[in-house]
């Protein structure tokens, strides 16, 4: 009896210790917002890196040329003070003449000339490549005015520059190039990068010579210290010890809970992500397996039947997620889901892999970045039919690299199209023969490079449907559904999620 | 009047029967073998069967728990029982082959050095030091991480890497009998080097083999959990208790019992085995008698 009172004792006291010498990072108080994010950043040029984590930033340490509302999505001013189309191939913009970048160096047209020419030249080989080709040069008329040629009329071309390609300091980038910038990054956004530490955090601090008129503000909070946690139980517990004042992508099961923790705030959030499972049809993978079963059409088929996309959808990502029977986002221009269906059907799964020649199913490896708990469901459902797929989990950027060489049969990817609401930031970065594409469909490549320059809207919207229905009825791809992501953050803060997945702390503010 | 002298085996069944370890230990590994025999009759679910509306059902005695699943369900559904049964299968197969692949190699090897002596003692001790020097669970994941993982390459790797602690138990004991006298009278009489080896030196080790076997046992089992764990062992969907606690690790924070079940399982396993071969060792060692 009295050992385990003296037990209880020096738990308790160990607890408290525990406790007290956690460094308490208190947020409203020293006006630091703690966050964590999800993803190691490689690197924090933009150009360079295809993590959400780099969007985010980007609206924050740099600037755009143009302005999306988070609300409306209307197109607003921001570097760029207005544009018009002076032909179908030309984009003259108008520059604001009172901007300055953290270092002090005076933006001008010299800068967006330099940088937008340096990422649309092939040289450059920027991981984005498909969201800046569409760029053929990009021309000063004089110190705030310059014109942006496209290779053909290219629709989206407002929507591009409302969400990608940000403007760096043409003197700093070229000295440092992109490997110095991207650990020192230097922009005209709302916040400044003070400190990068790699692997362990990134210190923002808000700019004071911000340009007044900016759309998206004077920034409210001072310093955002922002690190990377992925794993969900480490998130939870430093929400609940105030470690931590904003965090997202918490599991429904574990919001659910969170939400009951006082002080603390769960909004679940939409997002344009959606995820699919992408199989090898076009055999890229040939030098690395033997066999590939993924290049038969009805193997592709059985897979779609064999997952059950809606529940997973209802159950495990719970909220306002629908299953989706396209890779694109339902909102997004030219996206349909009037392609062919695939309802959860397992037995003619079992019946379309006896027809290909694998009665008793096959081995897979199959390459998974996040959302685990999802691909264990999958890996379930293929048992179910007799595939057998073997979980292989890797950072997202050593699965890309992975999957562009050719060594991946079958991936689990989900694409946020960097918010872009337009299909073709999703279908071109997958189909369109890039490393990418791992379909390599030409009846497909055709379809989508007529849409990229076609201007007529109700014609373009055609060729992205048969692209689409091509895409369907081939089965290059079993198309999931949409995420959701639960914020999760200090009820002290002030914060609205937007359905384009970017969190924007400049607009967040102290309760 | 008559004094009757026990004879050993009297002696030793006296002792086994008054030895609380060895009775517990024994107790725990026949419940677990008959759970492996038995498990389709007890499983009520199907281990594998996903059913993404019953997620996360707690245990019968939490709130919410029902006797449909009285140790819940896991993320994707499963019954968690079900699967705890099964996943005894794969424990107490990949804990068994390991120590009969292991035990194969381990003794082969202690039985020659010891007998022969000389270079062959060196040559073993050689491969016993260099196997000494490298860490098992290292070089079980970079080869299973290079070869990928599966039920089967788990118990070849692991049987291939566990076998020093029967070559050093096996040699030792080995030299100790080797100048005895039967063994010389079995040379005498003109017994092969083989007959000596399995016939008159084997038998007189059993008794320490069984209890470095039963040790073995608990090692590999614990080294199959931890490479399931990092993902390295038996894939997913079987239900392999260390598998079951990494697929846990994500909802460890609001539902402990998904790590806590596969983990007092395993523990109580391992126990088990360590409690049986300290009991063998006991009853049968000459001064516990």
């Amino acid at each position: 009896m009295r050992i385990s009172k003296h037990l209880v004792l020096i738990s308790a006291l160990a607890l408290l210790v525990s406790f007290t010498a956690y460094p308490a990072a208190a947020g409203k108080k020293d006006d630091t917002l703690n966050i964590a994010l999800e993803k190691e950043l490689e690197t924090l040029d933009w150009y360079f890196n295809t993590a959400r984590e780099g969007i985010v930033l980007s609206q924050h340490a740099y600037d755009f040329l143009i302005y999306r509302d988070p609300v409306t999505f209307e197109h607003k001013p921001l570097l760029a003070t207005s544009w018009k189309w002076l032909s179908n191939t030309v984009l003259e913009l108008e520059l604001r003449q009172d901007v300055v970048f953290h270092n002090g160096a005076k933006f001008s047209a010299d800068d967006v000339v330099y940088i937008l020419n340096y990422a649309s030249n092939p040289d450059s080989k920027v991981k984005y490549w498909t969201y800046v080709n569409w760029i053929k040069e990009v021309k000063k008329i004089d110190d705030y005015k310059v014109q942006i040629i496209t290779h053909k009329p290219f629709p989206p071309a407002i929507e591009f520059l409302s969400c990608a390609m940000p403007i760096y300091p043409k003197d700093y980038y070229s000295q440092v190039g992109s490997k110095g910038f991207g650990v020192k990054p230097i922009g005209t956004g709302p916040y400044k990068v003070v400190q990068v530490e790699p692997g362990k955090k990134i210190v923002l601090e808000a700019f004071d010579k911000y340009f007044a008129g900016s759309p998206k503000g004077k920034p409210a909070i001072k310093r955002i210290v922002w690190r990377t946690i992925s794993e969900v139980n480490t998130k939870a517990a430093e929400l609940m010890t105030g470690g931590l004042d904003w965090c997202w992508l918490i599991p429904p099961d574990q919001a659910a809970k969170l939400a009951q923790v006082p002080n603390l705030t769960v909004v679940a959030g939409e997002t344009m992500r959606v995820g699919f499972l992408y199989m090898d049809a076009a055999n890229v993978s040939k030098d690395a397996f033997k066999d590939n079963p993924f290049t038969k059409i009805k193997v592709r088929q059985a897979m779609n039947y064999a997952i059950d996309a809606a529940t997973m959808s209802k159950t495990l990502a719970g909220g306002q997620s629908k299953p989706v029977d396209s890779v694109c986002f339902p909102t997004q221009f030219g996206c349909t889901g009037d392609v062919t269906k695939y309802s959860y059907d397992p037995v003619k799964a079992k019946q379309l892999l006896t027809e290909a020649g694998y009665p008793n199913g096959f081995e897979v490896d199959f390459y998974v970045y996040r959302d685990r708990p999802y691909a264990e469901a999958i890996v379930g459902s293929l048992a179910n039919v007799g595939i057998k797929a073997k979980l292989v989990q890797l950072q997202y950027s050593a699965m890309r690299e992975k999957f562009q060489g050719g060594k991946v049969q079958l991936a689990f990817w989900t694409w946020g199209s960097n918010s872009i609401n337009d299909i073709s930031a999703i279908i071109d970065y997958w189909f369109m023969h890039t490393n990418d594409d791992i379909a390599r469909d030409p009846k497909v490549l055709e379809l989508l490079t007529a849409a990229s320059s076609e201007m007529d809207v109700e014609k373009r919207k055609a060729l992205y449907k048969e692209a689409l229905q091509i895409i369907a009825s081939q089965a290059y791809t079993v198309p999931l559904f949409t995420w959701v992501t639960n914020y999760c953050f200090s009820s002290e803060l002030g914060f609205t999620p937007n359905s384009d997945e970017t969190p924007r702390f400049f607009l967040a503010k102290w309760k | 009047m008559e004094v009757v002298f026990p004879s050993p085996q009297q002696i030793m069944r006296r002792a086994m029967l008054h030895h609380k370890g060895f009775l517990m230990g024994l107790s725990v590994i026949i419940v677990v073998t008959l759970l492996t025999i038995l498990a389709p009759v007890l499983a009520t679910h199907d281990p594998y069967a996903q059913d993404l509306g019953q997620r996360l059902i707690p245990p019968v005695w939490q709130e919410k728990g029902t006797w449909d699943h009285p140790l819940g369900t896991d993320n994707l559904g499963r019954d968690y029982l079900s699967r705890l049964i099964y996943g005894s299968r794969v424990s107490l197969l990949i804990g068994l082959s390991v120590m009969l692949i292991a035990g194969l190699i381990g003794t082969t090897l202690g039985l020659l050095a010891g007998y022969f002596g000389g270079k062959m003692d060196m040559f073993v001790s050689f491969l016993v030091t260099v196997r000494l020097a490298l860490p098992a669970v290292l070089v079980a994941v970079a080869v299973v991480s290079l070869i990928g993982g599966s039920t089967r390459i788990v118990i070849l790797v692991l049987g291939l890497l566990v076998w020093d602690r029967f070559a050093v138990v096996v040699r030792a004991s080995t030299q100790q009998i080797r100048p005895l006298e039967y063994v010389a009278a079995a040379k005498s009489a003109g017994c092969s080097t083989f007959r000596i080896l399995a016939q008159e030196m084997l038998p007189n080790l059993m008794n320490n083999l069984i209890v470095v076997a039963t040790l073995e046992v608990a090692r590999a089992i614990l080294l199959e959990a931890a490479l399931s764990f990092l993902g390295m062992g038996v894939q997913p969907p079987t239900p392999s208790w260390g598998l079951m606690i990494s697929e846990g690790k994500e909802f460890m924070l609001f539902y402990p019992y998904l790590i806590t079940i596969p983990g007092v399982a395993l523990f109580l396993l391992l126990l088990g085995f360590n409690l049986l071969g300290d009991g063998i060792r006991d009853v049968t060692a000459p001064e516990g008698r």
